[in-house]
């Protein structure tokens, strides 16, 4: 997996040779809906810094991947660790985990009774404990990174989609998480709101250096901005390498069907 | 037809009970319909939550009591607790039966209303938890700073429907014999008719209750509409054309 990551051109933050510690190990997750397996047995590794792209038809198990990371769906068996603690394990405390993990969800799960910075001020105050002046600034900073300070007062409900999902990653991104999971962050959305979203992410992965697991339709994204993709099939990794090798030379059938659907 | 007149509709009847309807009994139905809603909104939220536990022997005894005090007809419970406990010598609000009754449709309130905020708080869409929850919150802060306000503003007008019933409700507080002064509406009426053999205080009564309640009825009724149509938009019918206003992908330099 190392090896992979190297042959893409990114610059990112790592030390050398040295094996880097992974942000994210999952090892041979399975998850199960009563009697439906959605994931048989995933084994991965993202490395600090890197953007990794989850491809795959719908029912997957991208998504629940995704979800297994910050426990939102526990996966019913296998061991999760992130950056070498293994979150699966009894008594940890998945409040702590998941306030260093931020989500984006595809329908953006703003709350629509805060205005735009209470939504982003609610968990600092909350879970950091920051005054509110503290989390307000830091709130606006957030904002104005996404390009919305001017909005800061407006509920949800008065915003497009595009403006709510930016909302919504600066709310992430406020807690100043280690990791970013984005599921389905643009499918959403009307065509002309992705571009601005995906440019915040595209942002996010090359000039902050942030760790991010992307589960996307976006195949041009997945080309241009993640280091390396994962396609799944039918509840297991199906192929995964680096991005333009991926998608440019599927190796399996599956893939190339896939991939001739959605081009 | 004069007779029936002269005994719902007689006139100086209407008048002589009036003053004591909208002094006294108008005053104290408000009180215990206000009292006993309280105590109903306060215990049916703490229900509410159990209701919706995921553990089951929390969601066990909410149930049995929503349940029970669902089932029972009023006048029971009533009786129960503001004749039954007196002559049983527990006797928390001493003699007036005021505290009993307002307990009593307090606690009639409390089943119903952990009903409309257990519908109300599982109409919150389960996004709004998992949004809550991937910040790191816990689920009781989220439960009660992300979901509770959402689903409290769902249900604004039943439970203001459950005011009105409150406020009916409390005329079955003759049944315990209230003394003059803490009279409310009904006790009131029904005084005056076994004085007069006239309904026509009945007739009183009930149009100080309509008078009271029917304005609330469509006051309840315009808020729940202005609610809905005022809804704001979904993911689905999101305004079109808005984006403009800030420019697709402004702020990327300046947030780079």
């Amino acid at each position: 997996m190392e090896q992979t990551a190297i042959d893409d051109a990114k610059p990112r933050q790592r030390g050398g040779d040295r094996p880097v510690e992974p942000a994210v190990e999952l090892l041979d997750i399975c998850k199960s809906f009563g009697k439906v397996d959605v994931l048989k047995g995933v084994s991965a590794t993202v490395v600090p810094g890197e953007t990794v792209c989850l491809i795959g038809a719908s029912g997957s198990g991208k998504s629940t991947l995704l979800r297994c990371i910050n426990l939102l769906s526990p996966p019913t068996s296998g061991t999760i660790r992130v950056h070498g603690q293994v979150i699966t394990a009894p008594k940890v405390d998945l409040n702590a985990v998941r306030s260093r993990i931020g989500m984006v969800f595809q329908h953006f799960n703003l709350f629509p009774h805060k205005s735009a910075l209470d939504n982003i001020t609610v968990a600092l105050r909350r879970v950091r404990r920051m005054s509110r002046q503290e989390a307000e600034e830091r709130a606006l900073a957030q904002l104005e990174k996404v390009g919305l300070r001017s909005l800061a007062s407006s509920r949800p409900g008065s915003l497009s989609g595009g403006q709510q999902q930016r909302v919504a990653i600066a709310r992430s991104l406020a807690m100043e998480p280690d990791i970013m999971l984005f599921d389905e962050a643009t499918s959403a959305l009307d065509p002309e709101l992705v571009k601005g979203v995906l440019d915040v992410m595209r942002d996010l992965a090359t000039s902050s250096g942030m760790t991010m697991v992307v589960v996307t339709h976006e195949m041009n994204f997945a080309r241009e901005v993640s280091d390396r993709v994962l396609f799944m099939d039918s509840g297991v990794i199906a192929e995964e390498g680096p991005a333009r090798q991926l998608l440019a030379d599927p190796q399996t059938p599956r893939l190339r069907s896939f991939l001739s659907q959605v081009l | 037809m004069g007779d029936f007149l002269h005994s719902f509709f007689d006139i100086h009847q209407i008048l002589h009970v009036l003053p004591t309807l909208l002094g006294e009994g108008l005053r104290n139905t408000l009180i215990i319909a206000s009292l006993s809603l309280l105590l109903g909104l306060t215990a049916g939220l703490l229900l509410s939550m159990l209701l919706i536990a995921t553990r089951w022997w929390l969601r066990a005894p909410a149930r049995i009591y929503v349940d029970i005090f669902r089932g029972l007809p009023a006048i029971v419970t009533v009786s129960i607790i503001g004749i039954g406990l007196p002559s049983a010598d527990i006797r928390p609000f001493g003699e007036s039966p005021m505290g009993y009754a307002i307990l009593a449709i307090g606690l009639i309130n409390a089943a119903y209303i952990a009903e409309i905020f257990r519908s109300g708080i599982q109409s919150v869409p389960v996004g709004q938890m998992e949004a809550g929850r991937s910040l790191g919150m816990s689920h009781l802060t989220t439960l009660m700073l992300i979901v509770v306000p959402q689903g409290i503003r769902n249900v604004l007008p039943a439970l203001a429907n459950q005011f009105i019933i409150a406020v009916k409700e409390s005329s079955l507080v003759y049944l315990l014999g209230l003394a003059v002064g803490e009279r409310e509406l009904y006790f009131i009426a029904q005084q005056a008719q076994a004085v007069s053999y006239n309904s026509s205080s009945f007739v009183a009564a009930g149009l100080v209750y309509i008078a009271f309640t029917v304005p609330l009825t469509h006051l309840v009724n315009r808020f729940d509409r202005r609610m809905r149509e005022g809804k704001r938009p979904t993911v689905a019918d999101e305004p079109v054309g808005k984006e403009p206003l800030t420019p697709v992908g402004a702020g990327m330099e300046a947030g780079a």
